[in-house]
């Protein structure tokens, strides 16, 4: 379960930046216009930054109940 | 230009980081380094990260996403100098995500975080009809038609004094430890921020830094005009510092009194745009 959790966010990971790598390149080479690059990073550019953070973190424990009350 | 959101973000969190240490200086602490804020964005990204059993996942984790997305597409809009309504209907937006970070925890703190999010937006983007106040002058709203008329006229700084002030406020209800941070006050442990920790805080502070350089860049274009990029970084530098003198020396007003002090300024400023609206041929 675990090993497959990671190979997600490894795919997450690699999605997001081809994502980004191909729209900057689409961008260099005229073949897209910016305002296409632009959503492309803004839609990648969040997945990229919560995965790259999934895939260095340290282990998750488990899922708890914070603090509700008295 | 995923160049500039890194740079942005990274200097967002600096600003940040010099807000801490302005305020802690002026009440005679040494404060944390100035890098501090990108420490704590970096020490998160590694911690051990879990989704709370009392939360909604999908909102959990997605409010997360949509916050620095929306601050993203901010800093491109403001690049580009395309029309200050995105840019303030992505403010709006961010009210939307801090009431969903608050709400998706199942955490009362996180909840009344949430909550106060509604009260102050209530207050804060009024402050916003102001800026039609600029369109007075400019005839339009976007930032490169703006940035052109201050090049003939003179920076709107002076020419709308009263305008400018509105904007610095809004600015400084978004700074923490501001008169106007009540969404994350102390009682609230951190506010609406409390459950989301290890990546999830990460992304948060991204959306910090993203959001403190996109508002502080935009207050440079609008009240001041075209300066060369390090100009502007160093008049945003100087900008933050006179908002942590602000922070420094003035205590977090209750809710009821933030909104209230902020009904009156949003107040003054529509009857100053009615007067401009009135005189103006």
């Amino acid at each position: 379960m675990i090993a497959m959790k990671r190979r997600t966010i490894t795919y997450g990971l690699a999605a997001s930046v081809i994502a980004v790598a191909v729209a900057w390149a689409a961008l260099a080479a005229a073949l897209i216009p910016l305002w296409a690059a632009e959503t492309v990073i803004v839609i990648a550019f969040p997945v990229l930054v919560l995965f790259l953070g999934l895939w260095w973190r340290a282990p998750g424990g488990e899922e708890d109940i914070p603090f509700i009350g008295y | 230009m995923i160049e500039y959101l890194v740079f942005a973000a990274a200097f967002g969190l600096l600003l940040l980081g010099l807000h801490r240490k302005v305020i802690a200086r002026i009440q005679m602490r040494p404060g944390p380094p100035v890098w501090q804020e990108i420490l704590h964005a970096l020490k998160f990204s590694f911690k051990s990260t879990w989704v709370p059993k009392t939360a909604s996942a999908t909102l959990y984790i997605g409010v997360v996403l949509v916050g620095i997305g929306i601050w993203s597409a901010a800093l491109f809009v403001v690049l580009a100098g395309e029309s200050i309504l995105i840019l303030f209907a992505i403010y709006m937006l961010h009210k939307v995500v801090e009431h969903g970070f608050g709400l998706s925890s199942g955490s009362p703190y996180g909840k009344f975080g949430g909550v106060r999010s509604v009260i102050s937006a209530a207050s804060e983007i009024p402050l916003f009809v102001t800026i039609s106040a600029i369109y007075l002058f400019t005839g339009s709203l976007l930032l490169r038609d703006i940035i052109a008329y201050q090049g003939v006229h003179g920076p709107l700084l002076l020419i709308v004094p009263p305008v400018a002030i509105a904007m610095y406020i809004v600015i400084l209800s978004k700074m923490p430890y501001g008169p106007f941070s009540i969404v994350e006050s102390k009682e609230l442990v951190s506010g609406y921020k409390t459950e989301h920790f290890g990546v999830w805080r990460a992304g948060i502070s991204v959306i910090d830094g993203l959001k403190t350089f996109v508002l502080l860049y935009a207050f440079v274009a609008i009240f001041i005009g075209a300066v060369p990029f390090w100009a502007a970084l160093v008049i945003m530098t100087g900008i933050l510092v006179t908002l942590s003198f602000v922070c420094a020396v003035t205590p977090m007003l209750s809710p009821f009194d933030s909104v209230t002090i902020q009904g009156l300024i949003t107040g003054l400023m529509l009857a100053y745009v009615g007067y401009l609206w009135w005189v103006m041929p």
